[in-house]
């Protein structure tokens, strides 16, 4: 019996890292076959996602050492420590479409109570199974939600994550200054840490640059956005989820993000100019007010548009209110990223905090996107968001605009099907009179 | 099963905790005193006392339905929140003069924003409690000490002095070691108090004032002192969880023949196990310094599960526990994983544990029974 090596357990580990690095190279190769129209965009982030995969899986066979972390944990740090990481909640989100996922979300039941949020219930699987690259160091999330921070004190038991370094940034609950300060030293904490656990040093000038470059892409984005106010809208519903990921996921600090935004922007101003909208006959315009579920993207969004003219205008990921950090000084940078992971990241910026955070985006993105309907899609996981709906309806009454709560898991689509979310959504429109078919 | 003893105290503790408003509150407030409700057990009690109020910890006892706060939150959310926030818009909760709440939870923390809007409450707060127990953490905590003090004495117009804080500290700290009297009285081998009346008594020590609630247990100490322990019971449990303050959901459990002789839950040791250290001289100090680091946690504290665990381990070994239940409201996140890791780490020590999910209201109590029945004969009893 030959008896698993170190080295052979991590690539083990990384087998469904692989699957899913070869899945996204072969959507590489297919969108950089039939370039067109705003799909052309697709090329270059598919290509970025597979970059990304295997800067890690080099890590794995060099030894070298790469992070496990988040979006909403400053990863223009890693960036400018030139360390690969990679998101822990990977397996559901880019398996979302996998035939498999619904048997791993069933197997977790071994594990947790169904009702913990299903993006953190499959990666504490994963942990628990040990099917995860297991990283040098880990960067906690705890914000914005409880699951977040459970799945993270699994790892404290698990008999190999548990010997991995982690670190979490405690995020307070308010936006002043005092807050920013507190989170500034947390974050040289983090800094401290991951210098101590990887070996790798942060030069701040290397920090500026990569923190001007996103600046650029944030810029970017707000121009963008901007053009989505047109009636009708360039784009549909995926480019806001695409914007977030480029920005804040896998090409953060890098020029080739700018690249993807100037295009972007460059299409969307060809559009609007020449008054072409995401769809012939734009009848409403909605405000998905969270993330815009891979799993939905399929089937849900664009019988929507089809059937009733309606476009996702804005989305919760798509939703950029940034500040642009400054980069004067080592104090003001990581102020800046501190204020980015707290109050403008997406969905840390509305669930970490009081209610107003979130009940000031409906007002805002209502009036600014000239919005037909508010729909919360109402996540298992999001449970701060669902102990908002009557605020999120009273909101919405005053605005004049209808408000449509779902009660679904944005990763299992069993529990409520998308027959069903399109039924209430025909019911929805009818009642509203908000879109007649044709 | 019962706690064979005829003692006043006990009875009116068991009253304190079948009703929201109890006999000695409504005194309380009848001769002009102010109650003031905390929705987590890490917010600060002494303030409030220091302050000359009541601190009251927020139930939802007595609750009948949520179909109120059912038009502000989902039914994904835990059922003490929506209970208690149904209660709140009722007007059930009009005898207070505030409510203090932390970013305790998803759930919990949002009862503060609908509350704010819908329920007409003179004060209203919400403080930022840290997710960590280091220093920093310490400090960050003390200044939102500040922040509530001054707020409180903004509203009442008066002033809370050290020499007040200090005073409430040591009346908070004597519930606590009186409590832990109490306990100390279940690690033998036939307890003189079940489960049940147990959590009674703890639950009336955070609805009362408390310098009358130390004077009632001490007679309850006293009555116990004779009394004859509880023999027919067939295994010792602990209880782990969060928000449990229903004694008959314990009697349910104990009727079965388990007898409950210790827990780590919010009404329950992790708010009395330890005290607020008196020698630290800035009193603000020494509350964050227990809130934050020395006192036991609950699962929202990030990587303090080793500590939890260790308490666990303390109890099972101090209190002969022979199996543990790990209760927890449906719906809540945190508690799931706990249960789960706890459980994980205890029974190949041989200790069984079972994850009973529940609603806030008791209910299914056929159900619960048997699952109670079944896990006591899985340990042989
Ligand atoms: S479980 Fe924790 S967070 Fe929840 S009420 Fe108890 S002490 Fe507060
Ligand atoms: S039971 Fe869980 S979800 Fe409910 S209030 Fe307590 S900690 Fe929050």
């Amino acid at each position: 019996m030959t008896t698993e090596t170190e080295k052979d357990k991590q690539m083990r580990r990384l087998a469904k890292f692989i699957e899913e690095r070869d899945s996204y190279e072969a959507m590489a190769k297919a969108f950089g076959q039939s370039p067109s129209g705003t799909d052309k965009l697709y090329a270059p982030l598919t290509e970025a996602y597979v970059e990304q995969h295997n800067a890690v899986i080099r890590a794995v066979e060099n030894g070298d050492p790469f992070v496990a972390s988040y979006y909403g944990c400053q990863p223009e740090i890693y960036v400018a420590m030139d360390l690969p990481w990679y998101t822990f909640l990977t397996p559901v989100f880019t398996n979302a479409m996998s035939p498999t996922l619904p048997e791993e979300i069933d197997a977790t039941e071994s594990l947790f109570g169904k009702d913990f949020c299903t993006a953190f219930r499959v990666a504490g699987y994963w942990v628990e199974k040990d099917l995860a690259p297991l990283p040098t160091a880990i960067i906690a999330m705890l914000h914005p939600c409880d699951a977040s921070l459970a799945a993270h004190q699994l790892m404290q038991t698990n008999e190999i994550w548990r010997h991995v370094p982690m670190f979490g940034c405690d995020p307070p609950y308010w936006n002043d200054e005092r807050s920013l300060d507190y989170y500034a030293n947390e974050t040289r904490l983090m800094i401290s840490f991951l210098e101590e656990h990887t070996g790798r040093k942060l030069d701040m000038d290397r920090l500026r640059e990569v923190i001007e470059e996103s600046n650029k892409m944030f810029k970017l984005w707000i121009e963008y956005n901007e053009l989505r106010r047109a009636v009708p809208c360039p784009h549909g519903y995926g480019v806001g989820l695409q914007a977030f990921g480029v920005a804040m996921n896998i090409l953060v600090g890098d020029p080739k993000g700018t690249q993807w935004f100037t295009d972007l922007v460059e299409d969307a101003e060809m559009l609007v100019r020449e008054g072409t909208g995401k769809v012939e006959n734009e009848r409403v315009r909605i405000f998905w007010f969270d993330v815009v579920s891979l799993g939905l993207s399929l089937d849900l969004f664009p019988w929507l548009e089809q059937e009733y003219g309606a476009v996702v205008v804005m989305d919760m990921f798509g939703y950029t209110p940034y500040t642009l950090i400054d980069t004067t000084s080592e104090e003001t940078m990581l102020k800046g990223l501190g204020k980015r992971a707290l109050c403008d990241a997406p969905m840390m910026r509305q669930a970490r905090g009081v209610a107003d955070n979130w009940i000031g985006d409906i007002r805002q993105v209502v009036t600014d996107y000239k919005i037909d309907c508010v729909v919360w899609p109402g996540h298992m996981g999001h449970k701060d968001g669902s102990a908002n709906i009557g605020m999120m309806r009273e909101v919405c009454r005053e605005l004049g605009v209808p408000f449509m709560n779902i009660g679904m898991d944005n990763f299992d689509e069993r529990y409520t099907t998308t027959a069903e979310i399109k039924e209430m959504f025909s019911r929805f429109f009818d009642s509203m009179g908000l879109a007649k078919a044709g | 099963m019962e706690t064979k003893v005829k003692s006043k105290a006990l009875q009116q503790f068991q009253e304190a905790a079948e009703t929201l408003v109890n006999p000695e509150l409504k005194k309380w407030m009848e001769q002009g005193g102010k109650v003031m409700a905390l929705f987590c057990s890490c917010g600060p009690e002494e303030i409030i006392t220091a302050a000359g109020m009541v601190p009251f910890r927020a139930r939802g006892t007595g609750s009948t339905g949520t179909e109120l706060a059912d038009a502000y939150m989902a039914s994904i959310i835990c059922s003490f929140t929506r209970h208690s926030l149904n209660m709140g818009l009722r007007g059930d909760y009009d005898f207070i003069e505030g409510a203090v709440w932390l970013n305790t939870c998803d759930h919990c923390r949002r009862i503060y924003d609908n509350w704010k809007r819908k329920v007409d409450t003179p004060f209203v707060h919400i403080m930022s409690l840290p997710k960590k127990t280091e220093k920093p953490q310490v400090a960050w905590y003390r200044d939102e000490l500040v922040i509530l003090k001054e707020a409180v004495e903004k509203h009442l117009g008066i002033t809370i002095t050290d020499d007040k804080l200090r005073e409430a500290i040591k009346t908070h700290n004597e519930t606590r070691r009186l409590l832990k009297q109490l306990y100390e009285l279940r690690k033998r081998d036939n307890p003189p108090i079940t489960g049940a009346d147990a959590l009674a008594v703890v639950v009336a020590s955070t609805a009362m004032p408390r310098e009358r609630f130390n004077e009632m247990l001490k007679e309850l100490l006293q009555d116990l002192k004779e009394v004859e322990g509880i023999k027919d019971y067939r295994a010792r449990l602990m209880i782990t969880g969060g928000i449990l303050d229903d004694p008959n959901y314990i009697k349910v459990i104990e009727d079965q023949g388990g007898l409950v002789v210790t827990d780590m839950l919010c009404f329950g040791t992790r708010i009395f196990w330890n005290d607020v250290d008196e020698k630290i001289g800035d009193p603000l100090q020494a509350l964050a310094q227990y809130y934050i680091a020395d006192r036991y946690s609950c699962p929202r504290m990030f990587q303090d599960y080793p500590r939890r665990a260790a308490l666990v381990r303390d109890m099972i070994r101090d209190f002969k526990v022979d199996a543990i239940i790990g209760e927890r409201l449906l719906f809540c996140d945190i508690w799931t994983v706990e249960h789960y890791q706890l459980g994980k780490e205890f029974r190949p020590e041989g200790i069984p544990y079972m994850q009973l999910d529940r609603e806030y209201i008791l209910g299914g109590i056929g159900q619960m029974k048997t699952r109670v029945q079944a896990f006591l004969e899985t340990l042989g009893r």
